[in-house]
């Protein structure tokens, strides 16, 4: 276990710790409740980009992912197609625009963060003209919860995440393919001699993000009677930060799921326990951006600590 | 490497201009006009503030993605200022400029001092600026009201329609030309981008040169503050939201690349012009909004795929 996962034991324990003294009505069934159902999409989106940001990559277009594939969800649903074929095109939407960014960096050997930058935009201006902006309404009775009501839809998220989570820490673990994600986001060239191939990897993980992105909107847009036109702005922040927090080395090739885990839970804890503790919700976003520039000079500081023995 | 070096616009980002002048000569309503030249100039002196920046910092393979949060901060500062504290608006304005150098400054420091990559430092400070922004204005504060003087800088003309905000964008791609291309400065940043290692056994402050391109890249966010709430009358946490994509996709275009080591300060201005005139003819020829978008990512892929081939050539 990383010295970052105790640490983000601790900090989420004394987190937690303040709000049973202070905040009793935090712990409330309902509350606990839509803490997971939340955290849920937020989790699968995490582990795609662990994948992504392990082979040493980024992936900042996965808001726009997130928008495109709940519309298609939404549309697919509402033109009569049994919700679980819509979802499960909905995923292979995601996978096929996560093959895009993956072509563009392991095809053309162009720098992730600008092709991301670029699909961000193309995509979300995309959707904008082709939905004027519009919400997917009037939707069968059945795709809300999957029809099975809140209670039976709640646990359906939470185990498809949970399922999700343990393929992804198993894979990365015990496969190949999980190994040589690690060996390309360590050094490329030192995992082509050894025989992997590296752009296969990299394409690989940006099909699995798109996949997962197109999954974590199918896990949120399930949990309402409309889809919007306009999601996931930003989820590419707050799950970079999640997955960085996590102990992920930006820089590729170390992380662990556990800490991915324990930094989506931690970060996903942090908005509400801020709301429940009394204070203002927009210093949110400035206090997550804090929250990452923390963790990686923890990290630089650390790993100079190391250096020097 | 002299030869290599992009001293201005390359033939086919020029050709993009010369395409786009006479598409949207023929398809746009009063496209073609003085009038329409100088409200295209108006609109792109915020961003062209930013990229002439980003061009510095990109030449040391560096990146900055937090000035467009930096320039929302430093509105809602200067709004708050003049508008709530009551301070005179020189004051104002220079307090809002010591706020984006601040920021700069701390991204540069994080870069420098703790040796964190540029692009997960800059992505903290875009979620935490912002952050500082919207809490600042607990998401809703809109300062407006300034005074027609103030109001002048964004909105006036002189000599008969020139845009009182051309000549700090002017003065700044004169600034940045010297310093990128005309000055040992700029070789060093260079030098940096091509092998940062080797710039420091060749005796580039490296560290310093780093922290100058990130201070820079706050102040002009700073001085973008000031034009864009003239321009628009009013200061709210949302300023310059998506502004970084736009400034890094005209340095990019303008041949500047995006690994380091190679910077065209004339080129990034070109390649501004090149998505100002996007914007505005693509308006002019009732076509949606969003199509800009579209082609500006499609543009910026373009340009990289572009920029690459003639790396490895």
């Amino acid at each position: 276990v990383s010295s970052r996962a105790v640490a983000l034991v601790i900090a989420l324990g004394a987190a937690l710790l303040l709000l049973a003294v202070r905040a009793p009505r935090f712990f409330s069934a309902a509350n606990l409740a839509d803490l997971a159902t939340g955290l849920a999409p937020a989790l699968v989106a995490a582990m795609g980009m662990t994948l992504v940001i392990l082979a040493r990559q980024i992936d900042i277009s996965i808001g726009s992912q997130f928008a495109i594939c709940g519309v298609v969800l939404g549309l697919l649903a509402k033109a009569g197609l049994p919700v679980p074929l819509a979802a499960a095109a909905a995923v292979a939407a995601g996978a096929g625009l996560g093959a895009v960014n993956g072509g563009l960096v392991a095809g053309l050997g162009l720098p992730s963060i600008v092709v991301t930058l670029a699909t961000m935009v193309a995509w979300r201006e995309g959707l904008r003209w082709a939905t004027e902006g519009a919400w997917v309404r009037g939707l069968p009775a059945s795709f809300q919860w999957l029809g099975l009501g809140q209670t039976g839809g709640r646990i359906l998220i939470v185990v498809t995440a949970a399922l999700v989570f343990a393929a992804v820490a198993w894979g990365l673990v015990s496969l190949r393919a999980g190994r040589a994600v690690y060996a390309t986001g360590s050094d490329a060239e030192a995992a082509r001699l050894l025989g992997l191939r590296p752009r296969r990897v990299v394409f690989g993980v940006f099909v699995v993000m798109g996949a997962l992105s197109g999954l974590a909107a199918v896990l949120t847009t399930l949990q309402f009677i409309d889809v919007q036109a306009n999601a996931g702005v930003g989820l590419e922040l707050r799950v970079i930060a999640a997955v960085v927090v996590g102990g992920v080395a930006i820089s590729g090739g170390r992380g662990s799921s556990l800490g991915v885990l324990l930094g989506v839970m931690f970060l996903a804890v942090l908005g509400p326990a801020l709301v429940f503790l009394g204070g203002k919700a927009h210093w949110d976003r400035a206090l997550q951006g804090a929250i990452v520039l923390l963790a990686v000079a923890g990290e630089a500081a650390r790993q100079r600590g190391a250096d020097r023995g | 490497v002299a030869e290599r070096r992009a001293l201005g616009p390359t033939a086919p980002l020029l050709g993009l201009l010369a395409l786009e002048l006479v598409a949207f000569g023929v398809f746009g309503h009063n496209f073609l006009t003085l009038a329409n030249g100088f409200e295209i100039v108006r609109a792109s002196v915020e961003v062209g503030l930013l990229a002439l920046a980003l061009t510095a910092v990109i030449a040391t393979g560096g990146i900055d993605l937090s000035v467009g949060s930096l320039l929302g901060l430093c509105a809602v500062v200067f709004g708050w200022l003049a508008r709530e504290a009551g301070l005179a608006v020189p004051l104002a304005a220079a307090l809002a400029v010591a706020t984006g150098t601040l920021g700069g400054l701390l991204n540069g420091w994080l870069v420098t001092a703790l040796r964190l990559p540029p692009l997960i430092v800059t992505l903290g400070t875009y979620s935490l600026y912002r952050g500082l922004a919207e809490a600042a204005t607990g998401g809703v504060a809109n300062y407006t009201g300034f005074s027609d003087a103030f109001l002048g800088l964004g909105q006036g003309t002189f000599l008969g329609g020139v845009p009182a905000q051309l000549p700090v964008l002017a003065a700044a791609g004169l600034f940045f030309w010297l310093l990128v291309q005309r000055s040992v400065v700029g070789r060093g940043l260079e030098a940096i981008g091509y092998a940062p290692e080797a710039a420091r056994h060749a005796g580039v402050p490296v560290g310093a040169r780093l922290r100058l391109v990130y201070v820079l890249s706050g102040a002009c966010a700073g001085v973008a503050a000031l034009v864009y709430v003239a321009r628009l009358g009013q200061a709210k946490a949302d300023a310059g939201t998506g502004f970084e994509l736009l400034a890094i996709t005209a340095v990019v275009l303008g041949g500047t690349s995006i690994f380091g080591g190679r910077a065209s300060v004339a080129g990034t201005l070109a390649g501004l012009f090149v998505l100002a005139l996007l914007q505005n003819g693509l308006r002019l020829a009732d076509q949606p909004a969003e199509l800009a978008g579209i082609l500006t990512g499609m543009l910026l892929l373009l340009a990289l795929a572009l920029s690459r081939e003639r790396k490895a050539s």
